[in-house]
């Protein structure tokens, strides 16, 4: 199980910095950074730049990502902000809108 | 599900607000808002205000806790700040710096009642009510004399107030203190 889950119906108001996994599927509002994988659920509401091990997004994301390993954004999900990566998957029916850096 | 984790490898800066339970095995700075269950686990941390409707805390909380329903303080639990809740407990092994108290009205018959026997819930409504009378009327009589008795107030606003001591003739102090002596 993650480490620590932001469920739907919690909102934070500021940065969250971990060492673990963290699922989000509720608010969060300022800079969400953690040395493993983050995942945005589909209910997710994100307002903060994301740094993290790798990144799978199915809600909305506003702020840049970086991930030092890989960024999924999956149906239904939507990015705004730039995305900083080695390996970048979009799926079909996914919102984007940003520039994308791949370390090439 | 509806449960939200702080896990033991984070720490929040920031205010964590909203619904559904919520687990704080990691650090939060700052205040600790849901309107659901709130554990804060052995390792947990919360430097700022927390509120909860059940709150259990197993470990370090500096800032005030209130319950809207319960506060329990389980062995290892530090808390620097007040406690508000309609229940507290506090186990053995806790540490706790600051006000307690034990409040909220929709609780306060309900906790009451089943912990007293029979004879002590007529007691404290009685308690609480008898000081009031006493008090008030004292100073009601003083302060607004006029107000309070229906007939009089336009008589009683006209005239001067009725003396508070009662009036002597001139010297009469002094003549009755000679006759003492």
């Amino acid at each position: 199980m993650a480490g620590t889950v932001i469920g739907e119906g919690l909102s934070i108001e500021g940065d969250l910095s971990s060492e673990e996994e963290v699922v989000v599927q509720g608010n969060l509002r300022g800079k969400l950074t953690t040395t493993d994988a983050v995942s945005v659920g589909s209910s997710a509401v994100i307002e903060a730049d994301v740094s993290a091990q790798s990144l799978t997004i199915a809600g909305q994301v506003t702020g840049d990502v970086t991930a030092a390993e890989r960024v999924d954004l999956q149906a239904g999900g939507r990015l705004i902000g730039d995305v900083k990566a080695s390996r970048l998957t979009i799926a079909d029916g996914a919102s984007f809108k940003g520039n994308v850096d791949m370390d090439v | 599900m509806n449960g939200s984790v702080i896990g033991r490898g984070t720490v929040v800066r920031g205010n964590v607000r909203g619904s559904g339970s919520l687990e704080i095995l990691g650090r939060v700075e700052g205040d600790v808002s849901v309107n659901g269950e709130l554990v804060i686990g052995e390792d947990g941390a919360v430097r700022g205000s927390v509120s909860g409707s059940h709150i259990t805390c197993s470990g370090a909380v500096q800032g005030d806790v209130r319950g809207s329903e319960a506060v329990l303080l389980e062995r290892g639990a530090r808390v620097v700040g007040d406690l508000t809740a309609p229940r507290i407990g506090v186990a053995t092994g806790a540490l706790v710096k600051g006000l307690v108290r034990t409040d909220g009205e929709p609780a306060l018959g309900a906790a009451r009642r089943p912990a007293t026997g029979g004879a002590r819930p007529i007691a404290f409504p009685a308690r609480a009510a008898a000081p009031a009378p006493k008090a008030e009327p004292r100073e009601e009589s003083r302060e607004e004399s006029g107000d309070s008795e229906p007939p009089e107030p336009k008589a009683a606003r006209e005239a001067p107030p009725p003396p508070v001591v009662p009036a002597l003739a001139k010297g009469a102090k002094a003549k009755k203190k000679r006759k003492e002596d």
